[in-house]
C-alpha cells in the first residue's frame, strides 16, 4: 500500500518536472506535482488509500527531510558576517510585521462574510 | 595500535551511509528534546541543524560532501512536497468557502510582505545584490534561488534567507499570532505557509490538518504567484 501510495506521489513529482521543463522554468517541478496532484483528487473525488498512507508517512517526516537544506547556512557565514545587522533585522522585522498583517488580514476577511452570510 | 583506531574511525567517517544515520539519530534526540520540555525555541528542525553543523565543523566535513551523503533525504523532499496536496484536498469545501478572503489576502499580503523586506534591507544600507536576494524569501527554496538568480541575486544566499526566515517562523509564529489573538486555523495557517513556506507548513501540521492544508495552500499560491510576477515586475521597474 505504501509502495503503491509513494509511486503514485513520484509519478506527479515527474510529470511536473516534465512540464516544468516544458512550459514553466520558474516553477519547479514538485510545487506543479502539487498542483496536479491537488486537481486529480479534486477530479476523482476522494483520497485513495495508498496515496493517503503514503502522503501521511511522508509528511510526518517534513521536518527532517528539510534538516539537508538548512545546513545550507553553513556554507554563507561569511556573506552574512558583511551585512549582518541590514539582514537580521530586514529578515526578523518583515517577518513579525509581514505575519501578523497577512494573519490579521486573513481573519478580517473570513469575519465580515460570515457577519454578511448571517445578516442574508 | 592507535593507526587502526584512527583508519576504523575514518572508514565510518567515509561511509556512504555514515551523514545519514547521524541526520537521524540527531533529528531523534531533537524531537526527543522537544517532545519531552516542549519549549517552542526547541524546534526540531533548528536543534537538528546547529548539532549537524557543530558536528561537521568539529569532523572537518565541508557542506557539499554533506548534501552529497544526505542526498537520499534531498530526494524524498519532491514527493513530500507532492503529498502536501492531501491535506489541502481535505479541507477544499472550507478553501472553496472562504475563497475571497484566500485570494485577497494572497495578492495584498503577498506584495505586502515582499515590498517589506525589501525596504527595510535598503533602509538598513544592505547592497543591491542582498536586496535582490531578500525579494523572494518568502517562497519554497527551489522557487526562491531560481527567483533570485533570475533578478540578480545570488541563489545560495537566497536559500539561505529562506531557510532563516522559515526556522523563525516556524519557532515563533504561532505564539506571535496567538498574541495578537489571530486564532482562527485558516488565518494563522495563511500566516505560516505565506511567509515562512515549507517550515511553516511542518510547524503548522503540527496543530492541526485544517492549519497545515491553509499553510500549504499558502505556500503553493504564494510560489507560484512570485516565480511568475516577480520577475514581471523586476522587468518593469528597471
Amino acid at each position: 500500500m505504501l509502495l503503491r501510495g509513494l509511486s503514485w506521489l513520484i509519478g506527479f513529482q515527474l510529470l511536473g518536472t516534465a512540464l516544468n521543463v516544458l512550459f514553466f522554468p520558474v516553477i519547479p517541478g514538485p510545487i506543479i506535482g502539487l498542483v496536479l496532484l491537488f486537481i486529480y483528487l479534486l477530479v476523482r473525488g476522494n483520497v485513495s488509500a495508498p496515496i493517503d498512507e503514503a502522503a501521511a508517512s511522508l509528511l510526518r517526516y517534513l521536518p527532517l527531510l528539510l534538516v539537508p537544506p538548512a545546513i545550507g547556512v553553513m556554507a554563507h557565514v561569511d556573506d552574512i558576517q558583511a551585512d549582518f545587522w541590514a539582514i537580521a533585522g530586514s529578515l526578523v522585522l518583515s517577518l513579525v510585521i509581514s505575519m501578523v498583517v497577512i494573519g490579521w488580514l486573513m481573519q478580517l476577511l473570513i469575519n465580515r462574510q460570515a457577519r454578511k452570510k448571517g445578516e442574508q | 595500535m592507535n593507526l587502526e583506531w584512527k583508519a576504523a574511525l575514518d572508514a565510518v567517517v567515509q561511509h556512504p551511509l555514515f551523514l545519514i544515520g547521524l541526520t537521524l539519530a540527531v533529528y531523534q534526540v531533537a524531537v526527543a528534546a522537544h517532545d519531552k520540555t516542549r519549549w517552542i525555541i526547541l524546534q526540531p528542525l533548528l536543534v537538528s541543524s546547529a548539532i549537524l553543523i557543530s558536528v561537521l565543523v568539529l569532523l572537518d566535513i565541508e557542506y557539499a560532501t554533506y548534501k552529497e551523503g544526505t542526498y537520499l533525504l534531498s530526494l524524498i523532499l519532491g514527493p513530500a512536497t507532492v503529498a502536501l496536496a492531501v491535506p489541502l484536498y481535505l479541507n477544499v469545501r472550507r478553501v472553496r468557502q472562504i475563497l475571497w478572503p484566500i485570494l485577497i489576502t494572497l495578492f495584498i499580503g503577498g506584495f505586502f510582505a515582499t515590498v517589506l523586506g525589501v525596504a527595510l534591507a535598503w533602509l538598513f544600507g544592505a547592497e543591491e545584490m542582498i536586496l535582490q536576494t531578500m525579494a523572494p524569501k518568502s517562497v519554497t527554496s527551489p522557487i526562491a534561488m531560481l527567483v533570485a538568480e533570475e533578478i540578480g541575486g545570488s541563489a545560495s544566499l537566497a536559500a539561505v534567507f529562506v531557510m532563516i526566515t522559515g526556522i523563525l517562523g516556524a519557532m515563533f509564529g504561532v505564539e506571535l499570532l496567538r498574541f495578537f489573538r489571530i486564532n482562527s486555523p485558516e488565518a494563522q495557517g495563511m500566516a505560516l505557509g505565506m511567509i515562512a513556506h515549507g517550515i511553516g507548513t511542518a510547524r503548522a501540521l503540527q496543530e492541526n490538518e485544517e492549519t497545515g492544508a491553509f499553510s500549504a495552500l499558502g505556500m503553493s499560491m504564494m510560489g507560484v504567484l512570485t516565480a511568475i510576477l516577480m520577475p514581471l515586475a523586476v522587468a518593469l521597474i528597471t
